[in-house]
């Protein structure tokens, strides 16, 4: 008696969420395999004399989520360790998985696979960057040109009861369409004009940030800003290519924002 | 163990080739080899374009509007005053005055030197090229120099009729070929 009531206590206790994965798992099973083909950039800095190469891999549809971050980390998981990229938060803030996928630079957790075509998916890193590891380009030189334009607030006084610097409402909205940049560095390496000088040229992002910083109302810093702009290279390599507004995956529009910059210019 | 050995040896085994070896420091050295003037000679150049550590800062530059702001502007004003001048011609056809004509000239002229002088900063820098960037540069001077001369001979001499009248010209020469054969 003890044992059938015990029995039937275990039947009660088997609720739905465990009986919708049971029946999930047969589905998978039950359902012809979906396989799409990724095509991967692979080189090893250890050993730098094999040539870099494109890996394949195939990945069952039917078992991955829909975005080709997901894909690779099941790649990473279940085929090849030494697969190497950059990921963090999976949801396009953090700007880390950003990669050329298909020929246009983009986050790969953004990026829906199409699972209906039958097309091969290429990713290589980020066009023209120095390849530290497979899909991990060296970003060095971009933080360093956005540390150059000073991305901090600059003014003599502040509020001397501590409290916060106060805005207008319309002074807020200025900067709507450039705070939102995660610096992910899609738009600064699709532009043509920074793959020939990166050295010298600020690039797409950093000078939106620039532009950024310079219409603040809370910011008085507004001619050394301009100042530091003030020469061949930094902003007027610059030829309007619009590769950056074309691809940024964010929806933004640094090609504008390096407009306004040259006509603050123009009027100095 | 073993597999350390044996790329050891495959790598030992490259460097004895002495053009394997050669292409692999190219390999090593430079990101840029795909994207360089094959026949001019380049200067060293740092990966990634990083100068120094990662803490240090980028140089700071120097105003200079003369190159910045003022060219910009300059580029804008020959652009903008191309489009009556090029209109102007267009709609008087071989009649336009000589004045027109001369401005039209050297107006497109200067808007050509500007436009290739922006083509020798982005492809022959000097952190790249070294002097072949001032030789570029002089030699662009050196060819917008003479056009100056061919354009005043060419609204000037009595035999030719200037830019708009031999533009209009070309049309002609076809009519009269077009003619000749019907």
């Amino acid at each position: 008696m003890s044992v059938l009531s015990l029995a039937s206590k275990r039947i009660t206790s088997f609720n739905t969420p465990a009986r919708v994965l049971i029946s999930k798992r047969f589905e998978s099973v039950a359902k012809p395999a979906n396989f799409k083909t990724f095509k991967i950039y692979r080189w090893n800095p250890d050993t730098p004399e094999v040539k870099p190469k494109m890996q394949e891999y195939k990945v069952d549809m039917n078992n991955c989520g829909g975005m080709v971050l997901d894909a690779l980390i099941k790649i990473k998981d279940e085929q090849d360790g030494t697969l190497t990229f950059r990921r963090s938060c999976r949801e396009g803030i953090c700007g880390s998985c950003a990669m050329n996928i298909d020929g246009r630079n983009t986050l790969a957790c953004l990026c829906k696979i199409d699972a209906e075509k039958a097309n091969t998916v290429k990713i290589y890193p980020l066009p023209h960057t120095h390849v530290v590891k497979d899909l991990v380009p060296d970003l060095t030189q971009f933080y360093k040109q956005y540390k150059s334009i000073q991305p901090y607030l600059q003014r003599k006084e502040y509020p001397k009861d501590g409290t916060e610097i106060l805005q207008s409402v319309e002074d807020r909205k200025k900067l709507d369409g450039l705070y939102e940049c995660i610096l992910c560095a899609c738009c600064s390496t699709s532009c043509p004009s920074y793959w020939w000088n990166a050295e010298e040229y600020m690039g797409p992002a950093v000078l939106m940030q620039a532009y950024r910083w310079m219409i603040d109302s809370r910011d008085e810093a507004f001619g050394k800003r301009k100042e530091m702009l003030q020469n061949s290279m930094s902003v007027y390599r610059c030829h309007t290519i619009l590769n950056c507004t074309k691809t940024c995956p964010k929806g933004l529009n640094p090609g504008k924002a390096i407009a306004e910059i040259k006509k603050f210019l123009a009027a100095d | 163990m073993f597999g350390f050995k044996s790329a050891a040896s495959r790598s030992s085994f490259l460097l004895k080739n002495n053009s394997t070896k050669n292409l692999l420091l190219k390999a090593n050295s430079n990101s840029l080899r795909h994207f360089t003037i094959p026949f001019l000679p380049t200067l060293p150049q740092n990966p990634g374009g990083v100068k120094g550590s990662v803490n240090d800062n980028l140089p700071k530059t120097k105003i200079d509007k003369f190159h910045a702001s003022y060219h910009w502007n300059f580029e804008k004003v020959l652009a903008v005053g191309l489009i009556p001048l090029v209109s102007m011609s267009l709609m008087n056809g071989g009649s336009i005055s000589t004045f027109i004509d001369l401005g039209l000239s050297y107006t497109l002229l200067m808007h050509c030197y500007v436009g290739f002088q922006s083509c020798i900063t982005d492809y022959i820098p000097k952190r790249v090229y070294g002097t072949w960037h001032n030789k570029a540069m002089y030699a662009l001077t050196f060819g917008t120099l003479l056009s100056i001369i061919g354009i005043y001979d060419m609204n000037f001499n009595q035999k030719n009729s200037g830019s708009v009248g031999l533009t209009t010209k070309l049309w002609g020469a076809k009519s009269e070929k077009s003619e000749e054969k019907a």
